[in-house]
């Protein structure tokens, strides 16, 4: 066996629905993370990185300890809010969908976002995870930043 | 591990005098296994003749990838189904939706079908794969959801030394670049890795698939890069379209190789899914019927 082969072996295939998420939202303009069913990042859109200033390819995988101290997220007071308490966190473990307003760290500086993450649960093996999709929001944090 | 193609044809049978050679019937598989056990992989209409030849033969697994019609079609005329001695064993994808049982029934009833699952003479037992690997006739099966429309499995079957890899309806590259992905996100990839012999859907030609993104089949280009990517070490193409005729198979076959051997392959190790074809793999060269 190569080196290229034995590569090539050394990962653990994805399940389905997390493959075909991670399409989807590499094909949409939307902001959107896609977590796995530990809460890690397992993947992130160009959308998503052009906000953070660095791209998925580069950030690689990151656990939730991980992006939380990347990215936030923080309150309105600029505290950092705990992992359990956010959206995409509520979404796997609940296995419902979630909706949340917070601040990260982007490129530009702290951001207000709102979040809405949706679970993947898949027939017979529960969650694998979540989509968590992202909107900007403006100033006074009453709507979408473009507006 | 003996292969017969019993039926390579995709979407609906296609008989027709322009349709010979490569054959009309849609997807059926026949595997004989080291213990001389066979399995059965999918129920196109292709079953039909392969039930001809089961006499004698009381237990028979069959294993689906999914239930659309080109996949299931051959079960009502399947011979074996209306004997009284025969143990059939129907594996297939499970759904949160009903069983296998009853999704197969809509078919096998009123006003499809003049009889019932519950009229058959044979012995009839339904059961969703399980989501880990189980054994029957001493090969280990996996079965696993791929990338098409619908619930829908591929097959690895590794008896002995040698492993067969089934994904005759598959779109791994619907919204994922093939060449550069990881193979974590490549859908069949474990499935079909280091595969003596992989059998892949390929049904379209690159510039008819255009037209058809999303249907859940494969476009050559698609179906070589899956292969390389997989390492596969031969490579039959599968689920041939119905408007493509002998004549256009060949010259499909032409392409195709030129094209594995662009990507590093050896044009010897691709083939054609043709009915009647016999192949032993694992040990020898390809045999023809």
């Amino acid at each position: 066996m190569c080196e290229e082969d034995r590569m090539e072996r050394s990962h653990t295939q994805k399940p389905l629905e997390l493959i075909l998420a991670r399409n989807l939202l590499t094909s949409i303009s939307t902001p959107a993370f896609l977590l796995d069913a530990s809460a890690a990042v397992v993947f992130y859109n160009e959308a998503a990185a052009a906000l953070l200033g660095r791209s998925f390819e580069e950030a690689g995988r990151m656990t939730a300890d991980e992006w939380t101290a990347a990215f936030g997220p923080f309150d309105e007071g600029g505290e950092p809010m705990a992992v359990d308490s956010l959206a995409p966190t509520e979404a796997i473990r609940d296995g419902r969908p979630a909706h949340g307003r917070f601040r990260i760290r982007a490129a530009r500086g702290a951001v207000a976002i709102e979040a809405s993450a949706i679970p993947i649960v898949a027939s017979a093996q529960g969650s694998s995870g979540a989509m968590i999709l992202f909107w900007p929001l403006g100033p006074n944090g009453a709507g979408p930043e473009e507006s | 591990m003996r292969v017969k193609v019993w039926g390579a044809r995709g979407s609906v049978p296609s008989p027709g005098p322009q349709m010979n050679r490569y054959g009309g019937n849609t997807s059926c598989v026949q595997v004989t296994l080291a213990s001389g056990e066979i399995l059965i992989l999918d129920a196109g209409t292709g079953i039909r003749t392969l039930g001809l030849d089961l006499t004698g033969r009381e237990r028979i697994h069959i294993l689906l990838t999914h239930l659309h019609l080109d996949h299931i079609q051959g079960l009502m005329f399947f011979p074996p189904c209306f004997r009284a001695e025969s143990e059939i064993v129907i594996w297939g994808p499970a759904s949160p939706e009903a069983s296998l049982e009853d999704r197969i029934a809509r078919y096998i009833s009123a006003p499809l079908s003049p009889v019932e699952v519950r009229e058959l003479p044979c012995s009839v037992a339904f059961r969703d794969t399980p989501a880990s690997e189980w054994e029957l006739g001493g090969a280990r099966i996996r079965a696993e959801a791929v990338t098409h429309r619908g619930p829908t499995l591929g097959y690895r079957i590794e008896d002995v030394d040698t492993t067969l890899c089934y994904l005759p309806d598959h779109e791994p590259a619907l919204g994922a670049p093939l060449a550069g992905l990881e193979p974590e996100w490549i859908s069949g990839f474990d499935l079909a890795h280091g595969a003596d012999l992989l059998i892949h859907d390929c049904q379209y030609a690159d510039e008819e698939y255009h037209q058809h993104v999303g249907w859940g089949h494969s476009a050559m280009t698609d179906t070589l890069t899956f292969a390389r990517r997989v390492a596969a070490e031969r490579l039959m193409l599968f689920h041939h379209d119905p408007l493509h005729a002998d004549a256009f198979l060949d010259e499909f076959h032409a392409s195709a190789r030129r094209a594995w051997e662009s990507l590093g392959g050896d044009a010897t190790s691709l083939e054609m899914g043709m009915e009647g074809a016999e192949l032993e793999i694992g040990a020898g060269d390809p045999v023809h019927a």
